[in-house]
């Protein structure tokens, strides 16, 4: 039998029964459009949860932690052999490892990073903040590909760059409830007030005044690099002595902190397990985004299951509707094979009438999916934006995220579990005797 | 019956039914020729098995034991889908009840069985209309089977039986559904079949058929039967039953 006559007759059996295949498909009609709609919204959840996480920047930077022979790290640390080990693994990331670090093949640059030991207050006008003050060993900040708002990335003594939430974290102290906060400030080309507090051994409080001027402001990355407040690495290295009261040997004590720098972003999750069997505790980002992408896609595996279950019973129905439909037409297969039908010719005509109900009902579904995804959609931009301007967050642009494969996955996927559904009862029909399905009353 | 060479030769043929715990033998062990080009009849009562001898022949069902060889092929070995060949290309199928199809019209009827035989829609719906005039229903091409008559209906039926030009017709009580005048047509077609040079088996009630017939068969209680037999048979008196005491 050829092809097209193979579909014409299962259009026009199928059009002869308009009424019981609609009823039917719209089971399948529900599943699919259940489908393609929970998985959108995983997908988009994972979209707008993995767009807000991090810059991509970002995706290039691999943190180093020297391993001091204690426990592990927290979430995100890449394999690593560190831990539990006592001293005996101890690795310090001295010059000399730095100079290791470098070598690997896939690194960029290897940026040394440092914390202030001590807390530091810093003033401008009647406003105060505690900020995160970080050193860096670069003349210039533009290594880590920041955007900048306005200025410059350069570092120089008595500067400083800050991340975009830093002017947004000053508050009034003198301020009185009820009273609206002041606006955050414009730091750009000002000069802030910091103080350095230690505490002597009589427990007395020590503070050290410094000047720093604010010569750049970077643009909001959604990353750590927004409450930063980023120093040269000679300046904090002098203030850290002043809090330890003792010199910083960096080929002894090493650095705290270091920044890998890969050239492809591909890379970093094989190069940050390199760093790990070298002995330190590397740590990217990407490894987070690679715990969160596999959590969506367990999320979307279980959302597609909840619709897959209406796809069941869709199903249930269609080999209903089969079942019932040869046993109304077993004196037509009776007739098909008298005249010359095979098999073959009356599994495929029934195989294709059940597939037909579920590519109509798969086409129902996804057209009927798509469209609830986007009005969904609009109504949660709406709720979403609102919600936003209420809390000062980013606003969240998608909801629910309906991609091509899936609209098509949707499509066979529904058009299969027809074929499967009337698989039975085809397989039924086919093997009827010719002369007992004529003779059927 | 050996006039000519035989198209069908049927060797000690038997059918069995298990029907609960009873088992049936439709057919006991028949021995028949049929010649090339003959037009057969098969007369027999109700159960005698000859509607069951037709279906068998038609490759519509499967033996118990015994042969069957339609133009030199053993039906009973065939496979599956060697019989499907055989049924479209050998026989043509002749149902009392007709058998089309209610959403087709007369045309698409006919020309259902081509369908299978993988022909263009072009060429099915040629040889279709060709059929539809040798029968006189060319006006009627677009009617379903609803819009027919009965004989009209088994006309359609017939033209569909010959729409691959198969040499065997096997016809099963064609006139059992339908008036006088119009089953005395449809005997008519079924001899003009026989005169183009087709081989033609029909089972029926119907005596009249027999005037048509090269060869008359009988059948009773699934043994072929000389006509003295038959006719015996059909005069014996059932005797009054024992009323109970």
């Amino acid at each position: 039998m050829r092809f097209f006559d193979l579909l014409s007759l299962i259009s026009s059996n199928l059009s002869r029964r308009k009424g019981r295949v609609v009823l039917t498909a719209i089971g399948v009609v529900i599943g699919t459009a259940a489908v393609i709609i929970l998985v959108s919204l995983a997908n988009g959840l994972q979209k707008s949860a993995t767009s807000q996480l991090w810059g991509i920047s970002d995706l290039k930077m691999i943190q180093v932690s020297p391993n001091y022979g204690g426990g592990e790290g927290g979430p995100g640390i890449v394999g690593g052999k560190g831990g539990g080990g006592g001293g005996s693994n101890q690795q310090l990331l001295t010059p000399q490892t730095l100079k290791e670090l470098a070598a690997l093949p896939g690194v960029e640059a290897v940026i040394p990073r440092d914390y202030l030991y001590s807390y530091a207050q810093m003033r401008f006008g009647k406003l105060e903040t505690y900020p995160q003050l970080v050193g860096i060993e670069a003349a210039n900040l533009d290594v880590f590909e920041y955007p900048l708002q306005g200025g410059s990335t350069e570092l120089q003594r008595g500067t400083a760059v800050v991340g975009s939430w830093v002017a947004r974290s000053f508050y009034d102290p003198s301020l009185r409830p009820g009273q609206d906060p002041p606006p955050p400030p414009d730091l750009l080309g000002q000069t802030v007030r910091l103080e350095i507090v230690k505490w002597s051994n009589d427990g007395q409080e020590i503070r050290k005044k410094i000047s720093l001027r604010i010569v750049g402001v970077l643009q909001e990355t959604r990353g750590e690099a927004d409450g930063m407040v980023f120093v040269s690495m000679g300046e904090l290295t002098q203030w850290n002595e002043w809090v330890n009261n003792k010199r910083i040997n960096r080929s002894k004590d090493g650095y705290t902190n270091v920044v890998v720098k890969a050239t492809d972003p591909n890379n970093v999750i094989e190069l940050a397990n390199q760093i790990n069997e070298m002995g330190f505790q590397a740590y990217t980002p990407q490894s987070y985004v690679q715990n969160i992408n596999s959590f969506f896609i367990v999320l979307q595996i279980v959302f597609g299951g909840v619709g897959a279950i209406a796809l069941l019973v869709a199903a249930i129905g269609i080999a209903n509707t089969m079942t019932m439909a040869i046993l109304e037409r077993t004196r037509e297969i009776g007739l098909m094979k008298a005249i010359g039908a095979s098999n073959r010719d009356v599994l495929s005509i029934f195989l294709g009438e059940a597939a037909g109900i579920g590519f109509l009902g798969g086409l129902g579904g996804v057209l009927i999916g798509w469209v609830t995804a986007q009005l969904l959609n609009i109504v949660a931009a709406n709720y979403l934006a609102a919600q936003a301007a209420q809390s000062g967050g980013p606003p969240t642009t998608i909801a629910l995220s309906t991609p091509v494969w899936l609209m098509l996955f949707g499509l066979i996927f529904a058009t299969l579990i027809g074929l499967l559904s009337g698989l039975y009862p085809a397989l039924r029909a086919a093997t009827l005797m010719p002369v007992t399905a004529l003779k059927y009353e | 019956m050996n006039s000519a060479s035989p198209l069908i030769v049927i060797r000690q043929l038997r059918k069995t039914f298990v029907l609960g715990r009873s088992t049936v033998h439709a057919l006991a062990g028949v021995d028949l020729d049929i010649p090339v080009g003959s037009f057969t009849v098969l007369m027999g009562p109700s159960g005698s098995g000859k509607s069951t001898l037709l279906y068998l022949i038609g490759g519509l069902d499967r033996l118990t034991s015994g042969s069957i060889h339609v133009n030199g092929q053993a039906l009973e070995t065939m496979d599956e889908n060697a019989l499907a060949l055989y049924r479209r290309r050998t026989v043509g199928f002749i149902f009392q009840s007709f058998n089309l199809v209610s959403s087709m019209t007369a045309l698409e009827n006919i020309a259902f069985p081509m369908r299978f035989s993988g022909q263009n829609g072009a060429a099915r719906r040629k040889r279709a209309m060709e059929l539809l005039r040798q029968i006189g229903l060319e006006k009627r091409s677009h009617h379903r089977p609803t819009e027919l008559s009965g004989g009209q209906q088994q006309r359609v039926a017939i033209a569909r039986a010959l729409v691959n030009d198969p040499p065997l017709i096997l016809a099963d009580e064609p006139t059992g559904n339908l008036d006088t005048s119009s089953g005395y047509a449809i005997m008519q077609l079924l001899s003009e079949l026989h005169r183009s040079g087709r081989t033609v088996v029909v089972v029926t009630h119907d005596p009249r058929m027999t005037r048509f017939a090269t060869h008359t068969l009988y059948l009773l209680d699934g043994h072929i039967v000389s006509e003295a037999e038959y006719e015996a048979a059909s005069k014996f008196e059932i005797p009054s039953e024992v009323s109970p005491a």
